[in-house]
């Protein structure tokens, strides 16, 4: 299925550049990459075209490799007689400011799954109705779901990790047992 | 579409200037995050035009808890206690998902007395999820009887996972590999004792609720999401089938062992009001625990000594590799995106897409134009629960 | 008289035979549902517990709060790896040269000195994950659900304290 729909998207956009990645594992999924700028017009022929249509978008999810950041698309097909589902993915280099088109148009179930990617790794989405985090508030720095994130110290004077909080004197106990015998052997020495 | 509200312009009466300047504006109401009926923390700002919403903008995130930045720092199997605590009311079901993920990269091969208990037990919860479901959608409509007589059935299945679990709500039951506990013969007795009792109760909800003239008033022609409309926003689960298209992933894309099993999947009619409005997706969960007891007494025909637990690795670690698994959970088909890298302990992303969380998205299209009671019945009719919206 | 372009809800006006026969249904079907509450004044044995009065028997598999028997502990932090949210605190040495190395009750030679082993119930998740692993069966789950204290700090357990050990006797079999 994976590879005829490679040769249907080539033929049809070929633009999209449709790379069929087969699973390094037999028991993993496989997917098809394909490339950011020409998402708007391949979502739009997936949901319209007569030979494999994917009616419903299930899912967008982002994955942040260290080097550059991918977005799958998760696709389905709801038909009784033909069903069918598809992994979609789209790379990302830009890692400061990733940048894609919204397919709000052309499935509104994009809507929350586009301000969720938002919100968890950066990835702004041009067009989308109304671009604002949607779990986080909305005034939060940072994009959690990166791997470099590191939470700010405080959040309009709230303390994110605060020190009563922390257990810590029952983490290091160990550590604050060690020195008070040194303390001890330093004190019996002098 | 001709109503009874359009009397058509009026004509304009200035009594002086001051009138002439009059305006009138949209009511901001905060369908606010502490209110009885948004089942958990959602904030709903409606705009309203007098009693009728013109706009629906929920805010979501009060119960947003990182679950899938914590479960990239834990091992495979400490993820399950944070799934549980995903769908907090149907835990069993969102840790099968979970688990068929991490089994289908690994390999393992489930013994069959594990997957059938498997399917008990989450057809089991299925019950209880839409038990609850049912109970506080009456409450929601003002009904305060129905509640307390679903929450002693529920009480019911709860006591029978607390026997075999250790728990009441989060379970840490469905294991890599298989199951922790086995069940006992008394227990599964115990089993088809609450599957015959509930046949009778499911009759008498029936008669009590579900063809009461004052809620087929309340939820039928309210709220309609049509198929095309849950197609658009990807709705699944008795959202969709209210709607009457019939798709459901234990039939359509069977895993586990349900192919072995012979039931029916019910769908919205019509029989009041139409397809996919409010009253036809409450019966098709009011149907679909019938649906799940004949499962649950196959089930326990099918059943046979044998171990419930697969040899699994001390250290579990999975080859490089995504997988999305999906199931069908009582609010809809949960899926659950899984990265793993090779040799790590963690996983290296858990995107979980929740049913909830797709759901929550119609409700700016199914809004405008009901009365606020009205609103107040679709968001009960979606059956959201907020643990699995915001994570 | 709508200056906002809000659709108007959609109602149906009926006519008199509607009326007379929305009149009898919503008399018949509330009148069946009322028959069956009324059932309920005399027919259904009721099904609370008077707590505290009464107190329902536990499951034996119920996990509640944790107990560690410590005098049967050999210091593996089996249990503080498998926790996921960190709530279990363990400290040990070795023991002093020359030392009796004591046995646990299934067999197993104790061969480090146990300095510190605290549970912050607090923020323990009740999943069971540690009792799983604890290789001698010395971290259980009791059925003890009601151990609610007035400060954060009185959640944490240090099962080395005496007055914890003495306790040993009435939980552990």
């Amino acid at each position: 299925m994976h590879k005829e729909l490679v040769d249907l998207i080539n033929s049809n956009i070929p633009e999209a550049k449709a790379v069929f990645n087969e699973a390094t594992d037999p028991k993993a999924d496989a997917s098809i990459t394909v490339e950011a700028s020409s998402i708007l017009k391949l979502a739009s022929w997936l949901r319209t075209n007569d030979h494999m249509p994917f009616n419903v978008l299930q899912c967008i999810s982002g994955v942040d490799y260290l080097e550059y950041m991918e977005v799958c698309y998760i696709l389905a097909h709801f038909d009784l007689n033909t069903p069918r589902e598809l992994i979609l993915k789209v790379k990302l280099t830009d890692r400061v400011n990733p940048n894609l088109d919204s397919i709000v148009e052309v499935y509104p179930a994009a809507d929350f799954q586009e301000r969720e990617c938002y919100d968890m790794f950066g990835v702004s989405f041009n067009n989308h109705p109304d671009h604002r985090r949607i779990l986080c508030p909305d005034d939060w720095k940072g994009f959690p779901l990166r791997k470099d994130y590191v939470p700010a110290k405080d959040y309009n004077g709230m303390l994110v990790y605060p020190d009563n909080k922390m257990n810590f004197e029952d983490r290091e106990f160990i550590v604050r047992q060690n020195m008070i015998k040194k303390a001890q052997e330093k004190a019996s020495e002098s | 579409m001709q109503s009874r509200w359009d009397i058509g312009e009026p004509e304009p009466r200035t009594i002086n200037k001051a009138t002439e300047q009059l305006k009138s504006e949209l009511l901001t109401l905060n369908m606010g995050p502490q209110h009885p009926a948004t089942h958990g923390v959602l904030r709903i700002e409606i705009w309203t035009d007098s009693e009728v919403v013109a706009h629906a903008i929920p805010h979501l995130g009060y119960l947003h808890r990182c679950m899938e930045k914590h479960s990239e720092n834990m091992d495979y199997r400490a993820v399950i206690p944070f799934v549980d605590r995903l769908d907090y009311l149907a835990a069993m079901n969102m840790e099968w998902n979970y688990v068929m993920a991490v089994e289908k990269m690994l390999g393992t091969e489930v013994p069959r007395r594990a997957e059938l208990l498997r399917i008990m037990v989450a057809e089991l919860q299925r019950i209880g999820s839409h038990l609850m479901a049912f109970g506080t959608y009456a409450l929601d409509l003002g009904a305060f009887t129905p509640f307390l007589y679903a929450f002693d059935y529920r009480e019911k299945i709860l006591r029978l996972f607390e026997e075999v679990s250790g728990a009441r709500l989060l379970y840490n039951y469905y294991w890599i590999g298989g199951l922790w506990n086995d069940w006992t013969d008394d227990q599964l007795d115990r089993v088809a004792h609450f599957c015959d009792e509930m046949e009778e109760e499911a009759k008498k909800y029936h008669e009590l609720v579900s063809m009461n003239k004052i809620f087929v008033e309340r939820t039928a022609n309210v709220g309609v999401m049509s198929v095309q409309d849950c197609f658009d926003f990807g709705a699944t689960g008795p959202v969709l089938r209210g709607a009457g298209f019939k798709w459901d992933l234990r039939k359509n894309k069977t895993y586990g062992l349900y192919n072995e099993f012979d039931f029916d999947i019910p769908i919205g009619t019509g029989e009041q009001g139409v397809p996919g409005d409010c009253w036809n997706r409450y019966i098709v969960r009011m149907k679909e625990v019938v649906e799940s007891i004949k499962i649950i007494r196959q089930c326990l025909e099918k059943l046979e000594p044998g171990s419930v637990m697969a040899k699994v690795p001390k250290i579990i670690k999975l080859p490089k590799g995504e997988v999305y698994v999906r199931t069908e959970c009582p609010r809809g088909e949960l899926g659950m995106h899984l990265v793993a890298q090779e040799g790590e302990k963690s996983p290296y992303r858990l995107k979980v897409k929740s049913p909830c969380f797709t759901h929550v998205s119609m409700l700016p299209r199914v809004a405008p134009g009901q009365m606020i009671a009205d609103f107040v019945a679709s968001v009960g009719s979606i059956d959201i629960v907020l643990g699995e919206v915001d994570r | 008289m709508n200056n906002f372009n809000t659709p108007a809800p959609h109602y149906e006006t009926g006519s008199v035979k509607d009326y007379f026969s929305g009149l009898y249904k919503g008399i018949t079907t509330t009148a069946k549902g009322m028959w069956i509450t009324f059932k309920y004044v005399w027919a259904v044995k009721p099904v609370s517990i008077e707590y505290p009065e009464v107190r329902e028997v536990l499951p034996e598999r119920s996990r509640m709060r944790l107990f560690n028997d410590v005098l049967n502990c050999i210091s593996c932090t089996q249990c503080a790896m498998a926790c996921p949210v960190d709530c279990i605190y363990i400290a040990s040495e070795k023991l002093p040269e020359g030392a009796e190395i004591k046995k646990t009750s299934n067999g197993q030679p104790i061969r480090l000195k146990l300095t510190q082993f605290v549970i912050d119930e607090a923020l323990c998740c009740y999943c069971g994950l540690c009792t799983t692993v604890c290789p001698t069966e010395c971290l259980t789950h009791t059925h003890d659900y009601e151990f609610s204290q007035y400060t954060i700090d009185g959640m944490k357990y240090d099962y080395l304290a005496p007055d914890v050990i003495a306790w040993r006797d009435r939980i552990v079999k």
